[in-house]
């Protein structure tokens, strides 16, 4: 019986404690200059392509509806080229929509991006309203994923994943390792970068002990160079900071260069490499 | 000629009473019931209208002319003043104890303590006695001296969750907190809403906001000196305390009557019996998931002992921790931190005129995040450990001049960001960390100069200097600090002090927390630095009203931030992420103080600034995009303290106290944009995008706290029954805003359904609401 009565007077007072102390507020965030954003990434036996868009004053209502979304967000008119081994290349402002990968592009050309690791490419980018951007980048080689082993625990029916891989010891080296059940359409269960300052030779991305037979696990890991490390992390950090009093809250941090930090974005290429594998 | 100069020399070190012989008298103050000595207790004689106060120790000396018959007069707040008829032949010790005053729950009339303020050429200096800040409620009902303290101007108020001290502009890691002369690095339990200090234990408390005394050094906004009592050696008593959330007991006695006395003192919250409670009935119901386990505890130990006349030996000790957990079958989750200090403290007199202390010191600060999942275990955890070898010596040359001089030298040892994790079978481990060891020294003289009635001057240098692995570096501190009295009522004070720091405190955001960094100077990270320059103007109205002005300007050099997208996870090179800058700091502070009659307390107003700025990383190709100068999140523009005592009869009094602030600052994204991610990453609608740093004003802050205290009056000792409440018209303070997109379903042509953003709401967390709680005082 005291036991009850001690819970409930707990209770009680943790709910007394809990209530209401979250409303929602009326604010006013200081005056916003909307920027471009690049995103664009250079993959071998892929065509050029990228995405070209604007950022908007925080609380700015959604376009939700399709014609919308297309004008107030996506950039269209400009001029965009990329230099590569002495040759240089306008992209054609055109929406596509990838099909299987459900992306979207507005510039593309069909130029195959070459597996190419010694020469750079080059992105100039002239906005119809006068915005000049710029970026530069190189492409890495991917780094292999050794193996993949699936354990099962003794007492129960549920396995884990190991990936493996060496990391090259010439360098610094920094990753992104992704996790999908299933396909990669879906919510990836692991999404996350990591640099190699505190591993020897040896990289193990692991999983809980989460998965039933017959489930496809599809692990990617993406060779990343600097700028599209300090880019993606800092994407995350400023997701993070919103809701957590105790992140410190991060700008972006772009590899593409503009006046007046008119542009903000990435300009990479993409290097990973994917194994699958399905639990049995 | 030569002569001569020597007697001009001689007119011009002593005072005009050189004529007759001069002795000095000399002793100790202490409580008659305790034997507690008193800090800054009061030696007047009249009749020559000279005066001196007790050290921190006790001690004063006075040099008196020699045959005539002379009062002298001791008193210290609280007692009742005691006055000895002097006849001086030699060199003699007057050893004195006070007895309190004959109503000990009322704070009795202060006249002599404004009067020695006035007097005092120390400035921006605040105190607090215990028996005051028992007298102020705060949370839950638990009476906290470090946290009454904020409620004097200067120093912020501490809103919610702010466990961080943020004084005239200085950041949170500026503050020298020391007990019985070692450092604190933490002294927050519960992430900031108490203090590791149990007023119960603590005998004195004094805040330096500005013109620090020489022999204060290695942080650059304020000096926290707390003093533990000595122990009753002369019987047997006891206070404490039951409360809603936590108890204390605290035990003092002698081992040897009149000779050694003990204290131990103690205090543990137990919501965690609650919480343990609630989650074993809980247990197994789907969807529940338990509740957090929480609880602090602290412990303050001391033995003093009087080895004859001429010395004492004291031995100290405190040890607290906090402890978080999390029990889950899957995940387990454990978070400790604390504190532990000794001191072995000997005092010895020398001669009449030459007092001297020499402390041996230990200081450790950890913290530990222990993480268990099936089959990986994580430890993360960072650990600072020092040993200080002080020695301080007080000379009463004459009535002009006091001398103080010391050394001392500290070893730093730290363990940053230890990290080591791995699977149970061994397949995978990895570890990184830094470990830094580090010397501290410094050196000082200093003169309390009173060159007539009406002008003092306090000039001081201190030397100090830090040796970490290849790189020395030694800086002078000049100290200075002047009063002027034109009348017995007005002061006119001004003061200079240069400070250097050479720990720094590395933390993510604006909230302090226990898993911020300690770090030391290094060839990259040079010391901090600051100058501060003060203006004072005090007035005493009557005998107990006191009024009181301070103008400030600070200098802050070699600051540090991080630089955007710090990485400090399991970093070997820290250092890295730092960029360094200046600030800046000024302001107003007024304060009203009124220490007669029924309604006691004071109202204490700060205008204030700070800027920082100009920063640039260590790595030059690390991204720093804020330019110029901004302002920190704790830059309050306007502070308000109201704090009224008020005796409503013989055994009801009640208290309360009123704070208003300029909401602090916070950074919040003022654009937002889509990240579409590769193949395989998830699109991301909304990604915030942040600019200029620290560019919201929260709304103000501003509670109102009552409290009511009984006197139950028992036969064995005293006892109160305290009802407090806090937040008494139930204001929500923002605690953080947080921006959150409220998504509409949209289907497609295929029937796929989408999460599209609509809008985003501001929404804003607050820490608690109204909050009573009864808790029972005793003292026996």
């Amino acid at each position: 019986m005291k036991k009850y009565i001690f819970a409930s007077v707990t209770a009680l007072i943790l709910v007394c404690l809990g209530c209401d102390l979250e409303k929602e507020i009326d604010i006013e965030l200081p005056d916003y200059e909307q920027r471009v954003v690049v995103e664009a990434y250079l993959e071998p036996g892929q065509p050029l392509r990228l995405l070209l868009s604007l950022s908007a004053p925080y609380f700015e209502k959604f376009p939700i509806f399709e014609g919308q979304f297309i004008e107030n967000t996506l950039v269209s008119d400009a001029e965009v080229s990329i230099h590569y081994n002495g040759q240089t290349f306008q992209l054609n402002n055109r929406l596509i929509f990838d099909e299987e990968r459900r992306k979207i592009y507005n510039y593309q050309h069909p130029f195959v991006v070459p597996e190419d690791y010694d020469r750079s490419f080059e992105l100039d980018i002239l906005t119809k309203a006068g915005v000049r951007i710029q970026a530069s980048t190189r492409l890495l080689p991917p780094v292999p994923i050794d193996s993949l082993v699936v354990e099962f625990r003794e007492q129960d029916t549920l396995a884990r994943l190991l990936t493996y891989l060496t990391d090259p010891p010439a360098q610094d080296n920094y990753y992104r390792r992704l996790l999908h059940s299933g396909s990669l359409l879906n919510q990836p269960e692991q999404d996350f970068t990591t640099s190699d300052q505190i591993v020897e030779d040896i990289l193990l991305f692991g999983t809980g002990f989460e998965y039933a037979a017959g489930d496809t696990l599809i692990s990617s890991i993406y060779h990343l160079d600097i700028d599209y490390y300090n880019y993606l992390r800092s994407v995350q950090n400023a997701g993070l900071a919103n809701g957590n009093p105790f992140a410190q809250p991060s700008p972006i941090i772009s590899n593409v260069k503009s006046d007046s930090e008119k542009a903000i974005g990435i300009f990479t290429g993409l290097s990973y490499f994917r194994k699958e594998v399905i639990v049995e | 000629m030569i002569r001569s100069i020597y007697f001009l020399f001689l007119l011009l070190w002593h005072s005009p009473l050189t004529a007759q012989d001069q002795y000095t008298l000399s002793g100790t103050v202490s409580d008659g019931r305790s034997g507690e000595t008193l800090i800054g207790a009061s030696i007047s004689v009249p009749a020559l209208n000279i005066g001196t106060t007790t050290n921190e120790y006790g001690f004063y000396a006075l040099e008196l002319p020699a045959g005539d018959s002379i009062a002298v007069v001791f008193s210290y707040v609280g007692f009742q003043p005691l006055q000895r008829r002097i006849y001086l032949s030699s060199d003699s010790i007057l050893n004195v104890e006070l007895r309190e005053g004959v109503e000990l729950e009322k704070v009795v009339v202060e006249a002599n303590s404004f009067r020695e303020q006035l007097r005092s050429s120390e400035m921006s200096v605040e105190t607090l006695s215990p028996r005051e800040a028992k007298l102020i409620p705060l949370l839950l009902g638990e009476s906290d001296i470090l946290k009454a303290i904020q409620l004097k101007p200067g120093i912020p108020s501490g809103a919610e969750g702010s466990s961080g001290l943020f004084v005239r502009g200085g950041g949170s890691d500026q503050n020298l907190i020391i007990l019985d002369e070692a450092i604190v690095y933490n002294a927050n339990h519960l992430f900031g809403f108490f203090s590791t200090f149990n007023t119960d234990a603590v005998k004195d408390l004094k805040m330096y906001k500005g013109g620090f005394p020489a022999r204060y050094g290695g942080r650059l906004s304020s000096v926290i000196d707390v003093k533990l009592k000595e122990g009753n050696n002369k019987k047997l008593s006891g206070t404490g305390g039951l409360g809603l959330i936590a108890s204390r007991l605290t035990l003092e006695g002698p081992i040897q009557s009149g000779k050694s006395s003990f204290m131990v003192s103690g205090r543990r919250t137990y919501a965690d019996v609650f919480t343990r409670l609630v989650n074993r009935a809980n247990a197994g119901q789907p969807g529940f998931n338990p509740i957090p386990n929480y609880y602090f505890y602290d412990l303050n130990t001391k033995i003093n002992f009087k080895l004859g006349e001429k010395d004492r030996l004291m031995l100290s000790g405190y040890f607290g921790r906090d402890v978080f957990g999390f029990d889950d079958d899957n995940f387990n989750f454990d978070f400790d931190w604390g504190n532990a200090t000794g001191t072995l403290r000997w005092n010895h007199l020398f001669s009449n005129k030459l007092f001297s202390n020499t402390t041996l010191t230990f200081s450790n600060y950890q913290y530990n995040i222990q993480n268990r999942l099936t089959g990986f275990s994580f430890r993360v955890g960072s650990n600072i450990r020092d040993l200080n070898l002080k020695t301080d010596f007080y000379y009463a040359l004459n009535n002009r001049h006091t001398l103080r001089f010391g050394a001392q030298t500290t070893a730093h040892y730290f363990e940053i960001g230890r990290l080591k994790a791995g699977s149970d079978d061994g397949t995978v481990s990895f570890s990184a960390g830094q470990n830094f060891t580090g010397l501290e020294f410094g050196a000082y003289f200093s003169d309390e100069l009173r060159l007539s009635e009406k002008l003092e001057i306090q000039a001081g240098l201190r030397l100090s200097g830090f040796q970490n692995e290849d790189s020395w570096i030694v800086r002078p501190e000049p100290r200075l600090s002047g009063r002027f009295n034109p009348s017995e009522r007005w002061a006119l004070k001004i003061s200079y002090a240069r400070m250097n720091q050479y720990l720094h405190l590395v933390s993510n955001a604006g909230v302090a927390l226990p898993t911020d960094i300690w770090y030391p100077s290094t060839r990259r990270i040079l010391p901090q630095s600051s100058d501060q320059l003060a203006l004072g103007l005090s007035y005493l109205v009557g005998e107990a009203l006191f009024l009181n002005w301070e103008a400030y300007y600070k200098k802050l050099g070699n600051q540090i931030e991080f630089v955007d997208g710090a990485e400090l996870f399991a970093n070997d090179e820290l250092e890295e992420e730092f960029a360094i800058g200046r600030g800046r700091a000024y302001g107003l502070e007024w304060s009203i103080e009124q220490k007669e009659g029924r309604l006691q307390g004071w109202i204490g107003y700060t205008l204030a600034f700070v800027r920082r700025g100009d920063f640039t990383p260590i790595v030059p190709e690390a991204s720093f995009q804020q330019e110029g100068y901004f302002s920190p999140i704790y830059d309050r523009r306007h502070d308000l303290s109201v704090v009224a005592l008020y005796e409503i009869s013989d055994r009801f009094s009640a208290n309360a106290t009123f704070v208003y602030g300029s909401g602090d600052l916070r950074w919040l994204p003022p654009g937002r944009f889509s990240f579409q991610d590769v193949y395989g990453g998830e699109f991301k609608s909304v990604v915030p995008h942040y600019l200029e740093r620290n560019n919201y004003r929260l709304p103000p802050y501003h509670r109102l706290d009552l409290g009511l205290v009984y006197q139950l009056k028992p036969k064995w000792g005293e006892s109160d029954l305290t009802l407090t409440v806090v937040n008494v018209y139930d204001r929500r303070n923002t605690f953080f805003i947080y921006l959150e997109p409220e998504f509409a379903k949209v289907e497609d042509e295929d029937g796929r359904t989408f999460q599209i953003p609509e809008r985003i709401s501001a929404r804003q967390v607050s820490l608690f609401p109204v909050l009573p709680a009864l808790t029972w005082n005793f003292k026996f």
